[in-house]
């Protein structure tokens, strides 16, 4: 297979992909972006609230806003994008193998930066008993069925956990004339930023529960309801719903990483940004790690 | 009303491999499932090993089916193309119970003629096993013992029996199954197919307006004796032989044209699914059947035989390289394939006990399963009480040309396509015998899995179907092509394309790729993605 050569690779274009790329790119490096999905962005792409670029542009910005102002800036940049496209698998020899329709594809590079975001903690790692119907979403993949791909995915919504996503997903499901139930939090405070614990939770009268948990999912086809249980009294109680939304947190997805590992370490040629690397909240800091890594990497590089 | 040969209640791994089993013959089959798609009863959530046969008591069919399925299962998995792992199983015991136990199965082996055991001391087990806990005294090793993903074999006999000639009828659900007597005492075979004696025994079932209605036309030509009638909700078929292979509900089944004998009670099992070892999904070597994953912590399938007759441990590496707990045994609550907490704690528990070592974390999802435990009644005072007498071998009942498997458990996955043999011998025997069907092909071409190819394999097929070449699932890398071939070959539901590509079954359950999915079958099904079901008839997204 002939392979393609770039000094830097850089996997994933979320906000920290995208930022590394152009900054790396800016520094005179010849840069492949690769990104899994159409459209580079990331979650930014199923956001539609407000909230995002108050550092780093000094305005209110929706989600989507600030990552098309990062795909202008690609655009108008050298950059190479490749989009719908998945990095396979990194190898010790510093290549990749690249997917994407009609081609797999080898890159061979001297850096290589690691975006590839995060995943979403599933209820069935937990794991709550009961049975597993129909109607049970993390939050990101509800977020991005009802924002992205316009679907409906149900009327009475219980939440599981309290983290950011969650707490969104709740304002603007109530704002499309949805029921929350109830969510559920076992810590004595809602998880994610106080922002979002006022702007969504408070504003919109959510009703939240704490010290609490699900301690079964009820339901044969379809999810009609789910057992709590209040973690102090261990009193139990039944809430009816047609929809488990989960809002359990975000893992670091660093498989490619974890396959190159020998004793718990990667190569030096190797750099995580971003959600991959630690869970951020901002993506104004998403950013600037991103464009850190991006001008790291030409060091190491130069 | 149709005519068929044969009915086949049931589109599990039994009524799925009998169907190809009898396409070895001229005869037609029809099978009649309930639920949208195959395999979605027992067959989808059991431990997936194929027994070597030691455990069976000797002498019984049981033993004598496991014992050659277990020896002929790497050429049946190669004939239908169907990924499986000769793992070799360690069956460990702590106490002299289990080791007089361990020993007694070691004898049983060496009478059903299970080949290669090996009795072996605590310290041997640790040393091919070193996660084994200090504790364990006495191992029995079986070299032939494999697992495989219950769901795909059953998948591939379906395929493979459909592409013979077999044809599948889902969401039919079978009613009622009307048998027709022949009323005349001492009746020989030639003076069955009167048209005089079909017109009887129709119009004692459907009335006389109704016979007149339909029958006639269509009966003529059939040289054969109309024997039952099975009733779905849309339409009736007509035919020679039934037989009921409805899992869960075989004991009801079996009642609609039986007396009672056979019932089946079910009790639940939990089973914990942990996540794929880090590095080990991507890039095997294509011969799925040797490939063992460096960084697992079992090589073997590991049993644990408890003391006192209490219930042990299985710990499966699978073919997919996680490893699988279970499962428990309890009584079912509620739902029985709901699991329940109790059930995962003994889990974790016993894994502290046997394999101390072994993290049970992070967990990938946990699962519940439903046994159907067999039981005989008879009747006393005019109702059906357990005879309280032990059934050891398969339960299969027959009744002139209506044949019932009750309570087929383990090891009914591995016996499937034996039990399917056995009975096709049987029903031909029934109907006097059968021309052979020259056209009956046994193989089936395995899907593509890009995951499973070389790096040069794959380069090349991309290039020639490019939808293979997008990946819908990072966690699993599987692409569009894998899931719009799953649609092609029959899955209409997401679980359906689940069991045959191994899309959402990583670690992100789907989360990532559930939208995308959703997309990709709503055009290959001509339909809304709201449509869409989840599985089995009534469910949605
Ligand atoms: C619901 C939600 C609400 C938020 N709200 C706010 C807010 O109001 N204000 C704010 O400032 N921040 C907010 N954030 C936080 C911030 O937006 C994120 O932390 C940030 O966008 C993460 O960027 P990332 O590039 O690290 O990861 P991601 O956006 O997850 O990007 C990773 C990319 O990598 C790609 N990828 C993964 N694997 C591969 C592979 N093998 N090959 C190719 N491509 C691959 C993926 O397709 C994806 O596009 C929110 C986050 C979420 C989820
Ligand atoms: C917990 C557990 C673990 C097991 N582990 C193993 C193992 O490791 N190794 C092994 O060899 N075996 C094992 N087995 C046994 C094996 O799984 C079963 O023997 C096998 O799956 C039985 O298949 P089946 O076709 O009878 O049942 P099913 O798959 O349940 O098929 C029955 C079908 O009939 C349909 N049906 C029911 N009623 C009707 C109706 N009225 N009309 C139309 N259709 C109907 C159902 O929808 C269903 O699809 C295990 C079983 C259990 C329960």
């Amino acid at each position: 297979m002939k392979e393609k050569y770039y000094d830097i690779l850089v996997i994933g274009g979320g906000a920290a992909g995208m930022a590394a790329a152009l900054a790396a790119s800016e520094a005179g490096a010849k840069v492949l972006l690769a990104e899994h999905a159409s459209l580079p962005g990331g979650v930014l792409n199923r956001c539609i609230h407000h909230g995002f670029g108050l550092g780093y542009f000094g305005e209110d910005l929706t989600g989507q806003q600030y990552a098309a102002r990062f795909r202008d800036r690609l655009a108008h940049s050298p950059v190479d994008v490749m989009t719908d496209t998945s990095v396979l698998r990194l190898f010790p020899d510093r290549t990749a193998f690249l997917s994407r329709s009609g081609s797999l594809q080898k890159i061979a590079f001297r850096q290589c930066i690691l975006a590839t975001g995060s995943y979403e903690r599933t209820m069935e790692s937990i794991p709550v008993p009961g049975t597993r119907p129909a109607g049970i979403f993390t939050a990101g993949c509800a977020q991005g069925l009802i924002n992205e791909s316009h679907m409906d995915i149900g009327e009475r919504i219980l939440i599981l956990g309290s983290g950011n996503v969650g707490q969104i997903m709740a304002r603007q499901l109530v704002q499309a004339g949805k029921t929350i139930v109830a969510m559920i939090e076992q810590n004595d405070r809602p998880g994610g930023l106080p922002r979002n614990h006022r702007e969504c939770l408070e504003a919109y009268s959510i009703p939240l529960m704490l010290h609490s948990t699900i301690t079964r999912i009820l339901g044969e086809e379809r999810i009609c309801g789910a057992v709590v249980r209040n973690l102090d009294t261990g009193q139990e109680q039944t809430f009816s719903c047609d929809t488990l939304i989960t809002a359990l947190g975000l893992i670091p997805d660093r498989s490619l990483a974890d396959s190159l590992a020998v004793g718990g370490t990667w190569p030096d040629w190797l750099q995580l940004c971003g959600n991959c690397e630690s869970i951020h909240d901002i993506v104004d800091s998403v950013t600037l790690a991103g464009e850190r890594a991006g001008k790291a990497a030409i060091k190491g590089e130069i | 009303m149709e005519h068929t040969d044969i009915v086949i209640i049931g589109a599990g791994l039994l009524g799925c491999f009998l169907a190809r089993a009898l396409r070895q013959y001229d005869l037609s089959v029809t099978v009649l499932e309930k639920e949208r798609d195959v395999c979605t009863g027992i067959s989808k959530a059991n431990t997936g090993i194929i027994y070597p046969g030691y455990d069976m008591a000797p002498g019984t069919l049981k033993a004598r089916l496991t014992v050659s399925s277990c020896r002929n299962f790497p050429e049946l998995c190669r004939a239908l193309g169907v990924r499986y792992a000769n793992r070799g199983s360690l069956m460990v015991g702590f106490g002299p119970e289990a080791e007089a136990s361990i020993r007694n199965k070691w004898e049983k082996g060496q009478r059903n003629g299970v080949e290669g055991l090996e009795l072996l001391s605590g310290e041997e087990c640790r040393r091919r096993e070193p996660l084994l806990a200090k504790g364990v005294r006495i191992g029995l090793f079986s070299p032939d013992t494999c697992v495989v993903n219950p769901w795909e074999l059953g998948i591939a006999a379906y395929e493979n029996a459909r592409s013979n000639g077999a044809i599948f009828r889902l969401s039919s659900k079978v009613m009622a199954i009307h048998r027709i007597r022949n009323r005349r005492a001492g009746a020989t075979a030639e003076m069955f197919p009167t048209e005089q004696y079909r017109a009887e025994a129709t119009a004692e079932f459907y009335g006389t307006e109704q016979y007149r209605a339909e029958t006639p036309a269509e009966h003529s030509g059939t040289e054969w004796p109309l024997k039952f009638i099975v009733e779905t909700a849309e339409t009736s078929f007509s035919c020679r032989c039934v037989i009921n292979c409805a899992g869960l509900a075989a004991g009801d089944v079996h009642e609609m044209a039986a007396p009672p004998s056979v019932r089946i009670r079910p009790t639940g099992a939990d089973y914990i699914l942990l996540e794929d070892f880090p590095g080990m999904t991507p890039k095997m070597p294509p011969d799925v059947s040797t490939r063992i994953h460096s960084r697992m912590p079992l090589r073997h399938v590991i049993f644990h035989e408890p003391e006192q007759k209490r219930k042990g441990l299985t710990l499966v590496p699978t073919v997919d390289g996680n490893l699988m707990i279970g499962p428990t045994e309890r009584e079912p609550f509620e739902n029985p394939t709901a699991t329940e907490a109790e059930g995962i704690r003994w889990l974790r528990e016993k894994c502290r006990e046997v394999v101390p070592d072994l993290p049970t974390e992070p967990i990938l999802r946990t699962f519940g399963a439903v046994r159907p435990n067999p039981y005989e009644v008879l009747c006393e005072n005019d109702r059906w009480i357990p005879s309280g007498r032990k059934l050891f071998d398969f339960n299969i009942k027959e009744e002139e040309g209506f044949f019932s498997l009750i309570g087929i458990k383990t090891p009914g996955l591995t016996c499937a396509a034996a039990l399917g043999e056995y009975l096709t011998g049987h029903i031909v025997d029934f109907l006097g015998g059968a021309s052979e069907n020259p056209a009956y092909d046994p193989t089936r071409c395995p899907e593509i899995r890009v995951s499973e190819m070389t790096w040069e394999e794959r380069e090349q097929w991309v290039q020639n179907h490019p939808d293979y070449g997008r990946i819908l699932c990072s966690c699993r890398d599987i692409s569009e092509g894998e899931v719009r071939d799953a649609i092609r070959r029959g899955a209409v539901t997401l679980d359906g394309v689940k069991r045959r590509t191994g899309i959402f079954m990583g670690r992100c359950q789907g989360s990532r790729c559930l939208s995308d999915v959703l997309l990709v079958m709503a055009e290959e099904l001509g339909c809304s993605p709201d449509e869409i079901r989840k599985d089995t008839a009534g469910g949605i997204l």
